[in-house]
C-alpha cells in the first residue's frame, strides 16, 4: 500500500467521521420541516457528543467486563468500515480489505456487540432489544448478501472500491440503471441495518417499541457518545456507499491531486445531504412496521433482490 | 520414523487403557492414563505434519494425513481437559471401562482413516461406532440410555448401508484395496453405481447428521460426558466426512443429479441445524444442532466440488472448485477445533452450575472473566465472524458462489439463491452463539445453581486452557493455513504472508483483516482516552422503572428465540400450552398460571412418526397371517418356494 | 402519499396571527434558554427525563406541547430522553405518591452528573391539592434534592422554558 493511497484512506475516514453527525442532524431537520417545526439545528448531534463527552458515567450494577468492552468494539468495527468504505472516492485499498463479505462480516460484528451490550445489564428493556436486533440482522443477511454479490457479478469484481470503479467509468443508463432493484433492495437492508423507520423508530421514547435504542438505555456519558456516534457514523457509511452507487459521479483515486480530492468531499457532502433527504421523506411517509411483521419486510427485500439479480444475470447474457 | 509416531498414536492410547486397570479412580491414574492419550494424540498430530513437510513428506496421502492430524488435534485437546474433567465426576466417569471405551473409539477413528482396503475400513468404523455407543451411555442415566439406543440403532443402520454400498462397489470382495474398489466400480452398471452412491450418501449422512437421518445427533452428543461429546461432534463427525470423501473418490465418475441431491441435502442440514440451534435452549443440544448446520454446509461443499468435478472444465468451473475446496478443507479444521473448544467449555459450565439449560444460567462472566474471554472467542468464531478462520472458510464459499453467477442461466440462478440460503444460515447460526453467549455469561445469574457458580471458585486452569488453545488455532487458521490454501502459491514458507486467491481478482487476506480490525479497536480506545471526561464512572443500580428488578425478569434462552420461533412457526412447531388453575374460588383472575411448551421436530412429526405408524399397521394386519397353526405356515413357505422358482426360472 | 406532501407544503409554518406575538416570545425565551445550556455545559444540548411521581397528568400533557409546532423546543437544543442516564435535567411532576418514591430515588441516582432537578408544577412544589395525604410521601424535595421550582396548575410551556432557563443559570451560580 502505498503512501499516497494510506493519506487517502485517512482522509476519506476523517471526512466520513466528520460529516457522520451531520447526516443524522439533517435527517431531523427534514422530518421537523416536514412536521411545520423548525428543529434542532443540523449541527445539534456535534453539540450532543460533546455534552455527553463531558458527563459522568453511571454503570449498571449487574453487569461484567462486557459491558464495558462493548462501546469499544462497537466504535472500533464502525471505524474500521469507515476506513474501507470508498466515500469519496475508490483504489485505496487492496481487494482483500475491500471484499464485499468482509464488509458484510464487519457491520454484523459490531451488531453482535452491541447486543452484547443490551444482554449484560440485565435490564429486560436491554434484552429485548437485544432479540430483536438480533432476528434483523439475521433476517437481514441474505439480501445483503444477495444485493453485494449481484453488484460484484455485475462490475466484475468482488471489492467495493472496483465495484464503484465500473460504475463510475459506465454511462449511468448503462450501469445504475440496470441494477435499480438492487439499490432499491440495498436501501431497504440499510433503513433495517441502521434501526430506521419502518423496521425501527429512532425517535421513540417508548421502551416496547425500540430496538436500537432499548440495547443502549444503559449506557451514559462517553459510553453512549461512543455508540451514539458509532450508529451516526454506520449511517453514514451506509448511505455514502448508497449513494456513490446511485449517483457514481465526481470520485475521486489515490493518483488524483488534491483538487479532485476536494470535489470529491464536496459531492460526498452533497450525496449525503440527499441521502438525509430521502431518509428523512421516507420516514415522514412510512409508519414503522409491527415487530411480529418483519418477515413481510426483509421477504419483499429478498424477493426485490432475488429480481434485481434476475435482470442482471439476463441484461449480461 | 513416521511409521514410528503412528504406532505411538496407536500404542500410547492401549497402553493408557491398560493402566487404568490398576486403579481407575486416583487422580495419578487419571493422569497417567489420559496423559497417555494426549501424548497419543500429539503423535498422530506429528504424524500428519511431518507427511506434508519435512523428510518424510508423503508417507500418508494428504487426505488420510489430514483427517488423522484433525484427530491428533481432537485427542489431545479432549484427553488434555478430561485429566481435570474426570476427577470432577469420579463415581461415573472415572472407570476402566470409561477409558477403555475412550481408547477404543480414538483407535476406530484412527484405524478409520488409515484402513487400506473395504474390511479393515468396516471393522474399524464399528470399532468407533460401539466404543461410541459405551460413551454416550456413561452417566447411566434413562435419557442417556434412550440416546444410546436411538444411536445404537441409527448407527447400525447407517453401517448396514455402508457396508453394502460398499461391497455393491468392490464386486463384493471384501479384502479389495480401495483402487482395487474403484477398478471395480468402473466395470459396474450405471444403476449399481448410483444405488451404491445413496447408500453410501445415506451411511455417512447419517453419522454426519444430515438432515433427515439427523434426529439421533442432538441427542447422543448432548447427553455424552463433555470430553467425549467434544470428540463425537468435533472429530467423529470429520471422520464420517472422511469416509464419504473417500467413497466419492471411489467412482468413476458421478452423475449431476447425484452431486445435486448431495449439495440439496447439505443446504438442507445447514438450514434445520441453524434453526434448531437457535430456538434450542439446551446448552449442549445448541451445539450438537450446530453441528448439524455446518456439516450440511461442508456437505454442500463437498456436493459442489465433486458436481464441478464432473462438468466440462473451463477457467469459471476450475475457480469455483478451487474456491470449494478452500472452503471444504479450512471449515473441516475450522468446525473440528470450534465444535472441540466449544463442547469442552459447555463441559466447564455444566460442571460448575449442574445444568444444561441455558434458562437457568447467566451472570458468568464478572465472574470469570478470562474463561468468558474464552467463550466468546469462540462464539464469535462459530458465529463466521472476522478476524477468526472461519469467516475465511465461508468467505471462500462465497466467493466461489459470486462467481457461480457468470455460469450459464439456471446454473447462476441456482447460485443467488444459494447464497441467500447461506446468508440466511449464517445469520441464524450468528443468532443461536449470541444467544448462548449471553445467556451463559451476560446479565445476572438466574437460578440457584448459577448463583452458586457465580459465587464459587474459578475453574481450574487445565479446564480452560483447552479451550483457549482452541480458540488461539481459530484465529491461526485464519492467519496461517488460509495463506497455504491460496490458489496461487504453492505450499511454501514464503506464501505464509501472502493472500488467498480466487480468480477475478477476489483476494483475501487474514492479516490484513486482523490489523484492520486491531487498529480500529485501537484507535477508538485512544479516542475515548483522548475525548472522556475526568468525571469517572460510578456504580448504580439498572434502570426499573420503579419495579426492582430480579434475575427472573431477564430474558430467558427461551425468550430471546421467541421471535424466530415465531417467523418459523411453519418449521419449528413450537407449542405453547397455558393452564391457569384459580387459587380463590370467587375470583378467576387470581390463579397460579403455568406456560408449558415445546419443540416438536418436524422430520418426527412429518416423516419418522408416519413411518413408524405404517410399519405398525403393516405389523399389525400381517399378524393375522400369524395364526399358530403349523400347515398355514408350511403352506406360506411352499406358496413362497413356487414364486422363487417362478422368478429363477424366469 | 402525494396528498400528505401537499399539505405538508401547503400549509406552511404560519402560525396563527393572534399568537404571534406569544411565538415571539417563546423565541425570545428560548433564545436565552439556549445561550444558558451553553454557558452550562459547553455543550448546546440539554437532555431531560421526566417522571412523573404522581401527578394529574396536567404537567404532562403541557411538557408534550413543548414539542409540538409552537413551542419546538427542539430547536433551543432541548429534547426528552428514554433513560435518566442519558439525562442532564430530571423534570419531576406531580407529589411524590408512596408508590413512585422508589422509582424517583433510583431514577435520580442514575442521571449522571452533572445534573439538575425541576420540580414542575404546583404538587411537585409542595403537595399541592394532596398534601399531607396518607398515599403521598410528600414534595418532590422530601425524596431528591430539588435544584429549582416551576410553580404552577399546571405551568403553562412558556413557564417551563422560562422556568428550565432559570434553573440552568441558577444551577451555574451555585
Amino acid at each position: 500500500m502505498s503512501i499516497a493511497s494510506l493519506l487517502f484512506v485517512f482522509f476519506q475516514g476523517l471526512a466520513l467521521l466528520a460529516l457522520a453527525p451531520l447526516v443524522t442532524g439533517m435527517i431531523r431537520r427534514v422530518k421537523a420541516l416536514l412536521q411545520n417545526r423548525r428543529g434542532a439545528p443540523v449541527c445539534q448531534p456535534y453539540w450532543t457528543f460533546a455534552t455527553l463527552m463531558r458527563k459522568e458515567m453511571t454503570i449498571p450494577e449487574h453487569s461484567s467486563w462486557v459491558y464495558r468492552f462493548v462501546p469499544f468494539a462497537v466504535l472500533g468495527t464502525t471505524l474500521a468500515l469507515a476506513l474501507v468504505t470508498p466515500s469519496i472516492g475508490f483504489g485505496a485499498w487492496g481487494p482483500s480489505i475491500s471484499n464485499i463479505f468482509l464488509f458484510v462480516a464487519i457491520a454484523a460484528l459490531g451488531s453482535v456487540f452491541l447486543v452484547f451490550g443490551g444482554m449484560d445489564t440485565g435490564s429486560t428493556f436491554g434484552n429485548m432489544g437485544s432479540n430483536r436486533e438480533m432476528t434483523l440482522a439475521a433476517l437481514a443477511e441474505p439480501a445483503f448478501f444477495l444485493v453485494l454479490a449481484t453488484l460484484a457479478f455485475f462490475a466484475g469484481s468482488a471489492s467495493l472500491d472496483g465495484i464503484l470503479a465500473f460504475f463510475a467509468r459506465t454511462p449511468w443508463h448503462a450501469g445504475t440503471l440496470v441494477v435499480a432493484p438492487t439499490l432499491l433492495a440495498l436501501l431497504l437492508v440499510t433503513l433495517a441495518e441502521n434501526a430506521r423507520y419502518p423496521v425501527d423508530n429512532p425517535a421513540t421514547h417508548l421502551e416496547l417499541t425500540m430496538v436500537h435504542e432499548a440495547m443502549i438505555l444503559e449506557y451514559s456519558g462517553p459510553y453512549l457518545a461512543m455508540l451514539e456516534y458509532a450508529s451516526a457514523l454506520r449511517l453514514a457509511l451506509f448511505g455514502a456507499l448508497f449513494m456513490n452507487l446511485l449517483l457514481p459521479f465526481g470520485l475521486a483515486t489515490p493518483a488524483a491531486g488534491a483538487l479532485a480530492l476536494l470535489v470529491g468531499l464536496v459531492l460526498l457532502a452533497v450525496k449525503l445531504a440527499l441521502f438525509a433527504l430521502l431518509v428523512g421523506l421516507i420516514e415522514s411517509l412510512v409508519v414503522k412496521m409491527r415487530f411480529y411483521r418483519m418477515q413481510e419486510y426483509f421477504t419483499l427485500t429478498f424477493f426485490i433482490a432475488f429480481a434485481g439479480a434476475v435482470i442482471v444475470l439476463a441484461h449480461i447474457l | 520414523m513416521l511409521t514410528g509416531l503412528v504406532i505411538v498414536s496407536f500404542a500410547l492410547p492401549l497402553a493408557g487403557a491398560l493402566s487404568s486397570f490398576v486403579s481407575a479412580s486416583s487422580d495419578e491414574s487419571i493422569r497417567i492414563t489420559y496423559g497417555a492419550y494426549a501424548l497419543g494424540g500429539l503423535s498422530a498430530l506429528a504424524a500428519a505434519i511431518g507427511s506434508f513437510v519435512g523428510p518424510f513428506a508423503g508417507a500418508l496421502a494428504p487426505i488420510q494425513a489430514f483427517f488423522f492430524g484433525i484427530i491428533g488435534i481432537g485427542t489431545f485437546l479432549a484427553s488434555l481437559y478430561a485429566i481435570a474433567y474426570i476427577p470432577l465426576y469420579r463415581e461415573s466417569y472415572a472407570s476402566a471401562w470409561h477409558a477403555s471405551a475412550f481408547a477404543l473409539f480414538l483407535i476406530g477413528m484412527e484405524a478409520v482413516v488409515l484402513s487400506p482396503s473395504v474390511l479393515a475400513f468396516l471393522i474399524a468404523w464399528e470399532l468407533m461406532s460401539i466404543s461410541g455407543y459405551f460413551l454416550v451411555i456413561s452417566e447411566r442415566t434413562p435419557d442417556a440410555f434412550r440416546a444410546g439406543v436411538e444411536y445404537l440403532v441409527m448407527t447400525q443402520l447407517g453401517f448396514a448401508a455402508i457396508a453394502s454400498g460398499m461391497l455393491l462397489l468392490a464386486g463384493g470382495a471384501p479384502f479389495a484395496t480401495w483402487q482395487e474398489v474403484a477398478a471395480s466400480a468402473a466395470q459396474l452398471s450405471g444403476v449399481a453405481r448410483g444405488v451404491a452412491f445413496v447408500l453410501l450418501l445415506a451411511g455417512f449422512g447419517s453419522k454426519a447428521g444430515l438432515v433427515p437421518l439427523h434426529q439421533w445427533l442432538p441427542k447422543a452428543h448432548s447427553q455424552a460426558p463433555s470430553h467425549a461429546s467434544a470428540l463425537l461432534s468435533g472429530v467423529m463427525l470429520k471422520v464420517a466426512l472422511f469416509g464419504f470423501i473417500l467413497s466419492v473418490s471411489l467412482f468413476p465418475g458421478i452423475p449431476l443429479a447425484l452431486s445435486a441431491l448431495v449439495i440439496a441435502l447439505g443446504l438442507l442440514s445447514a438450514f434445520f441445524g441453524a434453526l434448531h440451534a437457535a430456538v434450542e435452549d439446551d446448552l449442549k443440544r445448541l451445539l450438537a444442532w450446530s453441528s448439524i448446520e455446518n456439516l450440511g454446509l461442508i456437505f454442500s461443499g463437498v456436493g459442489a466440488v465433486v458436481m464441478l468435478g464432473a462438468l466440462p472444465q473451463s477457467p469459471l468451473v476450475s475457480a469455483m472448485a478451487a474456491g470449494m475446496v478452500t472452503f471444504v478443507i479450512l471449515h473441516t479444521l475450522n468446525h473440528a477445533l470450534m465444535k472441540l473448544s466449544l463442547f469442552l467449555s459447555a463441559g466447564t459450565i455444566v460442571a460448575k452450575t449442574h445444568t444444561r439449560d441455558l434458562d437457568a444460567l447467566g451472570g458468568l462472566a464478572a465472574a470469570w472473566p478470562v474463561f468468558s474471554g474464552v467463550v466468546l472467542a469462540l462464539s464469535l468464531a462459530a458465529a463466521a465472524l472476522p478476524p477468526f478462520g472461519t469467516f475465511f472458510g465461508e468467505w471462500a464459499y462465497l466467493q466461489a458462489l459470486v462467481l457461480g453467477l457468470s455460469a450459464p442461466l439456471p446454473a447462476s440462478i441456482a447460485a443467488a439463491l444459494v447464497l441467500g440460503i447461506i446468508g440466511l444460515v449464517g445469520g441464524l447460526a450468528a443468532f443461536a452463539f449470541v444467544k448462548l453467549f449471553s445467556t451463559v455469561f451476560l446479565g445476572r445469574a438466574r437460578s440457584e445453581h448459577a448463583a452458586h457458580a457465580v459465587a464459587g471458585e474459578r475453574p481450574s486452569l487445565l479446564l480452560v486452557v483447552p479451550p483457549a488453545l482452541g480458540a488461539l488455532a481459530l484465529l491461526g487458521t485464519g492467519l496461517f493455513v488460509l495463506p497455504l490454501l491460496s490458489a496461487q502459491a504453492p505450499l511454501s514458507a514464503h506464501a505464509l504472508f501472502a493472500s488467498t486467491v480466487l480468480a477475478s481478482g477476489a483476494a483475501m487476506n487474514a492479516w490484513l483483516v486482523l490489523v484492520l480490525l486491531g487498529g480500529a479497536l485501537l484507535l477508538a480506545f485512544l479516542a475515548a482516552r483522548a475525548f472522556a471526561s475526568e468525571r469517572g464512572a460510578r456504580v448504580t443500580g439498572t434502570w426499573d422503572c420503579g419495579t426492582p428488578l430480579t434475575p427472573r425478569m431477564e430474558q430467558t434462552a427461551t425468550g430471546f428465540a421467541a421471535p424466530v420461533r415465531f417467523f418459523f412457526r411453519a418449521i419449528v412447531l413450537a407449542e405453547k400450552e397455558v393452564t391457569a388453575e384459580p387459587v380463590v374460588a370467587t375470583n378467576p383472575w387470581i390463579a397460579k398460571r403455568r406456560i408449558l411448551w415445546s419443540v416438536d421436530s418436524f422430520w418426527e412429526r412429518y416423516a419418522y412418526r408416519p413411518i413408524a405408524a405404517l410399519v405398525l399397521r403393516t405389523a399389525r394386519a400381517m399378524r393375522r397371517m400369524q395364526n399358530g397353526v403349523v400347515q398355514a405356515y408350511l403352506l406360506f413357505m411352499f406358496i413362497a418356494l413356487i414364486i422363487v422358482l417362478v422368478i429363477a426360472a424366469v | 402519499m402525494l396528498a400528505a406532501f401537499a399539505k405538508m407544503i401547503s400549509t406552511g409554518s404560519h402560525p396563527d396571527p393572534i399568537l404571534l406575538s406569544p411565538e415571539e416570545e417563546t423565541e425570545h425565551v428560548g433564545e436565552s434558554l439556549r445561550a444558558a445550556i451553553k454557558e452550562l455545559y459547553g455543550g448546546r444540548a440539554l437532555h431531560i427525563r421526566h417522571v412523573d411521581a404522581g401527578s394529574t397528568n396536567g404537567e404532562e400533557y403541557e411538557l408534550t406541547a413543548l414539542g409540538n409546532a409552537f413551542y419546538d423546543a427542539d430547536r433551543f437544543g432541548i429534547s426528552f430522553v428514554a433513560s435518566p442516564r442519558h439525562a442532564d435535567i430530571l423534570t419531576v411532576s406531580g407529589p411524590v405518591t408512596r408508590n413512585m418514591a422508589h422509582a424517583l430515588k433510583t431514577a435520580y441516582d442514575q442521571t449522571p452528573a452533572p445534573k439538575i432537578v425541576v420540580a414542575v408544577g404546583d404538587g411537585a412544589a409542595t403537595g399541592g391539592i394532596w398534601k399531607d395525604s396518607y398515599a403521598v410521601v410528600g414534595p418532590v424535595d422530601a425524596v431528591i434534592p430539588v435544584d429549582f421550582v416551576i410553580p404552577g396548575d399546571p405551568p403553562s410551556p412558556r413557564d417551563i422554558l422560562v422556568g428550565l432557563r432559570s434553573a440552568i443559570l441558577a444551577a451555574r451560580h451555585s
